[in-house]
């Protein structure tokens, strides 16, 4: 009896180790950032969905295009355009990805983790490695994640010339 | 005499140039989509969900960017990173909804009541986004 009690103990502790706990959002943050001689371009979109799982480190981000709000909104109109990004014909941005580090991260432990992130960025129907620095935070078994990278927009077959090449990327999201 | 006409011409060009500044500088870089002004297609969170569902690059064609008044069941509301007000309205299912951020705060959104938010639509993820919304009934 005493023995079939502790096998059974020892599955329950199995099934509990092994469960793995997938993190959403469907709010997640992404701004971008780029200085320009004559002004800067700055927008921000709120409404990113984004997964994550705690045991295998896969992380994954979409966004609508459309989502993005500029200050000026021309300049907004300019970035949906066909000659630009398009967006009616491409009206998402995903990001598919792997934590190449997540052991790193104990989500039962309160704290920040710095983690590196690799994946397939695909914008405008095109899709390219990218590999990221960010951090996990632990609070309280909340879980958020923050991340700032640099894209050149020509490798999406955006032209940029007249406004930039580099755009630095910066997510944040907070998961349920 | 002379000097009237010179200066009704002055005049002249002086508001010619304001307008020309207003128009051609200022109001384009000032300009604010306000959804409250625009004629909304009207149809229920349900209905909307099993369009994006059953075809969604017909919906896209219908629904992107174009203001949408949508009448649903409220699932939550909550704020997002930047404070905004954000309503989720209830589709059939339960799956995909309708993920609306209000451009200001609307007071109390009773969960379970059922309510009309109008916004730009931006597409659909696992819910249909609408952005820059407003609640037009409660």
């Amino acid at each position: 009896m005493k023995q079939l009690f502790l096998v059974l103990l020892a599955a329950c502790s199995l099934t509990a180790i092994s469960a793995q706990k997938t993190y959403v959002t469907k709010s997640a943050q992404v701004k971008f950032f780029s200085h320009t001689p004559a002004e800067d371009i700055e927008a921000t979109n709120n409404q990113a969905e984004s997964k994550l799982v705690d045991k295998t480190g896969q992380v994954m981000f979409s966004l609508l295009i459309k989502g993005f709000r500029f200050e000026n909104e021309l300049m907004q109109e300019h970035f949906n355009g066909a000659d630009y990004m398009n967006s009616t014909k491409f009206p998402k941005g995903e990001f598919k990805g792997k934590i190449t580090n997540i052991a790193a991260v104990n989500f039962a432990k309160d704290g920040t983790y710095n983690v590196t992130t690799t994946g397939d960025l695909t914008i405008k129907g095109i899709t390219k490695k990218v590999t990221a620095k960010g951090t996990i935070t632990v609070t309280k078994s909340k879980i958020s994640t923050k991340s700032i990278f640099k894209i050149n927009v020509k490798d999406y077959g955006v032209d940029g010339s007249e406004v930039t090449k580099d755009l630095e990327i910066t997510v944040t999201a907070k998961y349920e | 005499m002379k000097k009237k006409i010179i200066l009704s011409g002055l005049l002249v060009a002086g508001i010619a140039g304001i307008g020309i500044w207003y128009f051609i500088f200022y109001k384009p870089t000032h300009f604010k989509r306000d959804v409250a002004d625009e004629q909304a297609i009207t149809i229920t969170a349900k209905q909307i969900v099993k369009n994006f569902q059953s075809n969604e690059d017909s919906a896209n064609k219908i629904y992107l960017n174009k203001a949408i008044a949508i009448t649903g069941e409220v699932l939550e509301a909550k704020k997002n990173q930047d404070g905004k007000p954000t309503v989720t309205l209830k589709s059939d299912d339960s799956f995909s909804n309708i993920y609306c951020t209000l451009k200001d705060d609307a007071g109390q959104i009773q969960g379970g009541s059922t309510i009309t938010v109008k916004g730009i639509c931006t597409g659909f993820l696992s819910d249909v986004v609408i952005i820059d919304a407003i609640i037009i009934k409660k």
